[in-house]
Order: structure tokens, then C-alpha cells, then sequence
């Protein structure tokens, strides 16, 4: 069983804070695997323990982004590829490339993502990725059974729960609650700086489909968050009623 | 905010070079793991009077005890690295630092000194976990001058009885092996002691000013009867066994101390910007401001000297001296810049407990494994007799 995960080194958005204009401070600010992604990596390494095989971890990005693919590597993985970008790309252009790395890998049997990064949570790249390699995409798993030439998934959807299978190779995403990400040992750290990362060149992975970068982020802002402030007097009894009347009124409760 | 930050990251760059990646690679994952099982737990430790079984435990199935050692187990990383480590954990909770510095020290005796029998079964039980240790000195009556103890250890048989009494003992209790000292026919010695021998036993958990989450007793010993493998090294070298073991020590003491000063000077940074008073922050007061500064220079002196300890520890170097002075700069420093946070925070400071804790754990360390008064008379003594 050939797993491919592909991981995003993400701002860590615990540490994010915003300016009184409301701007995320970038600057200074630490990145890290995306939270969910570390669901993404548990769950391919759980499924390498149980059949055997080889988890390949895929990252593309730029500066300390190899620190996602060591843990990765940390974790479980068994090899990593990182994909150099030095230039921004969007959901089109990053699913385009990851494609071409998976590809480049070798065969794969299935591949793995999140539900969406912790820090945009588009959720885009994925299906997109299994666009571009042809291959059937279920999301949003919560449960995977890795079966032979096909894999059945309990989605988690917004307004109910499916069930469903797709034959092998495929790529699914999965949800947070699909298990409990382990921390690696600081034996397995020190371990998977010796286990094998390629470092690859965005450029080299083109060929002629290339999408041309049509999304282009223009400006970003926290969400302001308005508080009523708003004052309930008298005995804890009548205060009490009040307030419940109140959310009554706004549909609260 | 995280526990590993870029002033982690700028310290392991000066100090080990090309080498700094990978040792960031070990701390920045330990600090998550200390930020999401541990740190969250702290104010619970204090409140409750214990309770750190658990983290410790997973601490040490991280491999935090296995990092300063280079054979039987170890993983082989310098102890710099490691004191780095423990003002991580100290910065999460300062009296599961403490709890696993004492065991450590126990295991780095073990590994020093010990016969080779004792390093493959006890040494990997202490660093794997699967066995606590407790570091069993002070008596009742003789605690700076630890020379004129009077537990004693009798030859009988094949064996040894100890008699005695040992006092302030961290994780007495808890510990599967306390590493005893007592008076033998050729001086002192040290002994390896099973918490199962018949004769020892721990007193009632002494309550605390601070450090209350590691659990502290008497440890007694009547008629304690142990074998002659539990003999540490020779016969007569304890009290140099324990010199050495607590110059070790005196270091990652001191870095706690800097993780504890540094997790109390962020929470009280933080407060200064959101508090606002005369109509501006807290923190734009030229009075606060000069606390600022003081806090984090303070911080940042105690981390280098220990640093630079640690560094002559692992180039083989004497640093008896330099230990003491990180201990001694770091513990005093820390039990200042905790005093300062809590005026920063005014009443808050004084009646919040998440706040106050951290001067009354960092209290402890200017006593503990060497008072602040003795390790200047060993600074001082070195010194005037010429020994540096």
C-alpha cells in the first residue's frame, strides 16, 4: 500500500494576533503543520501499520517549510518531498503541482488530506489535486477501511452522514475526529532527519497544463467581534428571567 | 503563545552552530507536547497538591530522561540541549521540571558510577520511566552540611542495614528507588535502595509554599537490610558521587528557574498591554517599562550561565564553580522577576493564584539541592584558595 500525504506548513494560527486595524501580524509569526494535517499523517501511518507499505509526505511551500516534513517524517512517514514554490500560488496552481509531484513519487494506492488548512480552511486543494490525477475523491471522512482495490469512508457532511466507496487509487480528506494525532518520541525527531527528503523545484514539475495564477488574495481581516454588553438588573430571579426572555427574543434559545 | 520561541531558536544557533536544527527539530516538539498535555494542567498541580503522575509519565515516554545520555539507552544530545529542555518544562510546570530533574540526577549517578549490572538494568528502568528515583541526602538535622549525617549503613552479612532518617525528599512516595547516602566504615557511600526493601518507608507528604504539585517527605529506614550490589561505585566515594551529581543538577535547577521567571514575565507582559489606566496601557507607564526591561534582562543573564555551564559539562571541564553561580544567579533571579510580575499585576498578583504561584514555586530552588548561601561559600572559596 503506497500512501501519499500532503501536508502545508500554516501559520500557527494560536499565535496570530491582529492589529487594531484588524490585520493579521505576519510578520514574526511562527508556522507549523497545519493542525488538521496531523490527522491526515496519523491516519496514513496507522494504515502503513496495518498492511504494510510506505507513507510518502508531500509538502509544497518555501522557507522553513521542511520543519512540517520532518514531523511528518517524525510521526511515521517513511520519505518526504518538498516542493520548493518561491512564489505564491493559489488552490488551481498548488492542487496542479501537487498532482505533479505525486505522479513524480510513483504508484500510488491512495492520498490522503485534510478537510482544509488550519489557517485559510478553504478546503479547495484536495479535490482539486484529484481533479488534475483523475482519481475519485471522497471527503471529509471520519472513519477509513482501506479494503483491497477500494477504500469505503464514513463522511461527516454538514447535515448528515454517508457512507461510500471508491475503488483504489483514490484520494479521500479526512476530519479531526478521525483519531488522536500521536507526538512523536524526541528519539523518532532525531531519527527522521535521517530518513530520505528530496527537495524538488517547482519548475521542474511543469508541464504544459500549467494553470496561470488566477486567485490572487487582495486583503485580509480578522473577524470583529461585537459584544451587547448588555445589563440585566435586579434579584438573581427577575435578572435570570430577563436574560432568558432576551434570548428568546433573539432566537438564542 | 508558544513555549519555544525565536529567542529558543537564537540560543541554540550561538551556542551549537550548524548542529542547531536538529536539537530545534527535539525542543519545538517537546514544546508542543508540553503546551497541550502539560502546561494547561499547572494551575490545577497548585491547587490540587499533586498530581503530576500522569504528565511525568509521559514525559518520560517522550524520551525527556534518555536526552543527556550518550550509551544504554540514551539519545545522545548535548546537555545544553537539555537544560534548554528543562526550561521547558519548567516554563509548563515547575514542579514536574523539578520531580524529573531530581530522577535524573539519580539516573546520571547511576550511569556514572554505577557497575555495569546497574547500568543495564537500573539505568534503563530510570531513564525509560519505568522506575521514579528520588535523591535521598538531607536528614532532619544536616542539610548544607550534609557531611555530618548520621544515617548509617552496617555491614551485615552479604549485605548492608541502614539506619536513619531523610528529610525533604523530592518524589518520596512516589519513587520506586531511592538513592541513599549513609555513613559506611569507609566514609560515605551510597546505596540503591528498592522502595520495597523491608524497613523504609515514607512519611506523610509535607505540605508546601509552592511546588505543590511534586509530592515531598521524610523517608526513614529501620533496620533497612539492602545487598552488597545495591553499593553504588566504591565504598567511601558517595560524598564526591553526590558532588558531582548535584553540580549537574545545580544547572538544570537553574534553567527551571529561568523557564518559570520567563512563563510568569510573559503572562505579566501581556497584562501590562490590556491593562489601562491614566488613560494609557500599563505597559506605556515609564515605571513599568523599567520592570520590562529589568525582567527580561534577568531572564536572558540566568539562561546564558547556564548555558555556559552546561557547555564546560559537556566539554569535561571543571564547572563546580559555574554551576553554582547559574543556580544561585538563576533562583534569586527567578524569585525576583516572579515579585515584579505580581506588582505588575497589583491586587490581581496577590490574590491569583496563576499568578503568585510562580514566585512560591521558584522560592524553593534558592534552598533546595544547595541553599544560595553555601554554593557562595563554594564560589567564593574557589576563589580566594586559587583553585580557578
Amino acid at each position: 500500500m503506497n500512501i501519499v500525504v500532503c501536508v502545508k506548513h500554516a501559520v500557527d494560527e494560536s499565535e496570530l494576533r491582529a492589529d487594531p486595524a484588524g490585520k493579521p501580524q505576519l510578520q514574526g509569526a511562527q508556522s507549523k503543520m497545519s493542525a488538521f494535517d496531523r490527522n491526515a499523517v496519523e491516519e496514513a501511518v496507522r494504515i502503513k501499520e496495518k498492511k504494510t507499505g510506505t507513507v510518502t509526505v508531500i509538502s509544497i511551500g518555501s522557507g522553513d517549510w521542511k520543519k512540517s516534513l520532518k514531523e511528518a517524517l517524525a510521526m511515521g512517514s517513511d520519505k518526504a518531498v518538498a516542493v520548493n514554490s518561491g512564489q505564491s500560488l493559489d488552490a488551481l496552481g498548488t492542487s496542479y503541482y501537487l498532482s505533479r509531484a505525486i505522479r513524480r513519487a510513483g504508484p500510488v494506492d491512495l492520498v490522503i488530506f485534510s478537510e482544509g488548512a488550519s489557517d485559510t480552511y478553504h478546503g479547495l486543494v484536495g479535490p482539486m489535486t484529484a481533479e488534475w490525477l483523475e482519481l475519485p475523491f471522497l471527503g471529509y471522512a471520519r472513519k477509513l477501511d482501506v479494503g483491497d482495490g477500494s477504500v469505503r469512508c464514513e463522511l461527516a457532511l454538514e447535515e448528515q452522514e454517508e457512507v461510500a466507496e471508491a475503488t483504489l487509487p483514490a484520494v479521500v480528506s479526512v476530519v479531526s475526529e478521525i483519531n488522536e494525532p500521536r507526538y512523536p518520541t524526541l528519539l523518532q525527531i532525531m531519527q527522521a532527519s535521517k530518513k530520505p527528503m528530496e527537495e524538488v523545484a517547482l519548475d521542474s514539475l511543469k508541464d504544459e497544463r500549467v494553470p496561470p495564477v488566477r486567485v490572487t488574495v487582495t486583503d485580509v481581516q480578522a473577524q470583529a467581534l461585537s459584544r451587547k454588553r448588555v445589563v440585566f438588573e435586579g434579584s438573581p430571579e427577575e435578572s435570570s428571567k430577563k436574560l432568558v426572555d432576551a434570548l428568546r427574543r433573539d432566537g438564542t434559545i | 503563545m508558544g513555549l519555544f520561541q525565536t529567542e529558543h531558536e537564537n540560543v541554540l544557533r550561538t551556542f551549537y552552530g550548524p548542529d542547531h536544527a536538529a536539537y530545534e527539530s527535539v525542543l519545538e516538539s517537546l514544546a508542543r507536547f508540553l503546551g497541550a498535555e502539560v502546561e494547561p494542567m499547572s494551575p490545577r498541580f497548585d491547587e490540587e497538591g499533586g498530581g503530576i503522575a500522569g504528565v511525568r509519565k509521559a514525559l518520560f515516554d517522550q524520551g525527556l530522561a534518555r536526552i543527556p545520555f550518550e550509551a544504554h539507552g540514551g539519545i545522545s544530545l548535548p546537555f545544553g540541549v537539555y537544560s534548554l529542555a528543562m526550561e521547558l518544562v519548567g516554563s509548563a510546570d515547575a514542579p514536574t521540571a523539578m520531580s524529573i530533574g531530581v530522577h535524573n540526577m539519580v539516573a546520571e549517578g547511576v550511569f556514572r558510577f554505577g557497575t555495569t549490572s546497574q547500568k543495564e538494568s537500573v539505568f534503563s528502568d530510570l531513564i525509560s520511566g519505568r522506575k521514579l528515583g528520588a535523591f535521598s541526602l538531607t536528614e532532619p538535622t544536616s542539610g548544607s552540611d550534609a557531611k555530618s549525617m548520621s544515617t548509617t549503613a552496617i555491614r551485615e552479612g552479604s549485605g548492608y542495614a541502614l539506619n536513619g532518617s531523610k528529610m525533604f525528599i523530592t518524589n518520596a512516595g512516589d519513587a520506586d528507588l531511592y538513592l541513599v547516602f549513609a555513613k559506611t566504615e569507609k566514609g560515605h557511600s551510597a546505596f540503591l535502595v528498592d522502595r520495597s526493601t523491608p524497613g523504609l518507608s515514607a512519611g506523610a507528604d509535607i505540605p508546601k509554599l509552592g511546588m505543590r504539585g511534586s509530592r515531598t517527605s521524610e523517608v526513614r529506614f529501620e533496620d533497612c537490610h539492602v545487598p552488597s550490589e545495591s553499593l553504588l561505585g566504591e565504598d567511601g566515594s558517595g560524598f564526591e558521587y553526590a558532588k558531582s551529581m548535584l553540580n549537574g543538577s545545580r544547572i538544570i535547577m537553574g534553567s527551571i528557574c529561568v523557564g518559570i521567571a520567563l512563563t510568569a514575565y510573559r503572562k505579566a507582559l501581556d497584562y501590562s498591554k490590556q491593562r489601562a489606566l491614566f488613560g494609557q496601557r500599563l505597559a506605556d507607564l515609564q515605571l513599568t517599562r523599567e520592570k520590562i526591561a529589568n525582567m527580561r534582562t534577568e531572564i536572558t543573564s540566568g539562561r546564558l550561565l547556564c548555558l555556559y555551564a552546561s557547555r564546560l559539562k559537556e566539554l569535561g571541564l571543571d564547572h563546580a564553580s559555574e554551576a553554582a553561580q547559574a543556580k544561585v544567579l538563576s533562583t534569586e533571579m527567578a524569585a525576583r522577576v516572579c515579585d515584579q510580575v505580581i506588582q505588575v499585576y497589583g491586587g490581581y498578583g496577590y490574590t491569583d493564584s496563576d499568578v503568585h504561584r510562580h514566585w512560591r514555586d521558584a522560592r524553593l530552588l534558592a534552598i533546595g539541592e544547595g541553599t544560595s548561601e553555601v554554593l557562595r561559600m563554594l564560589i567564593a572559596g574557589k576563589e580566594v584558595s586559587g583553585q580557578r
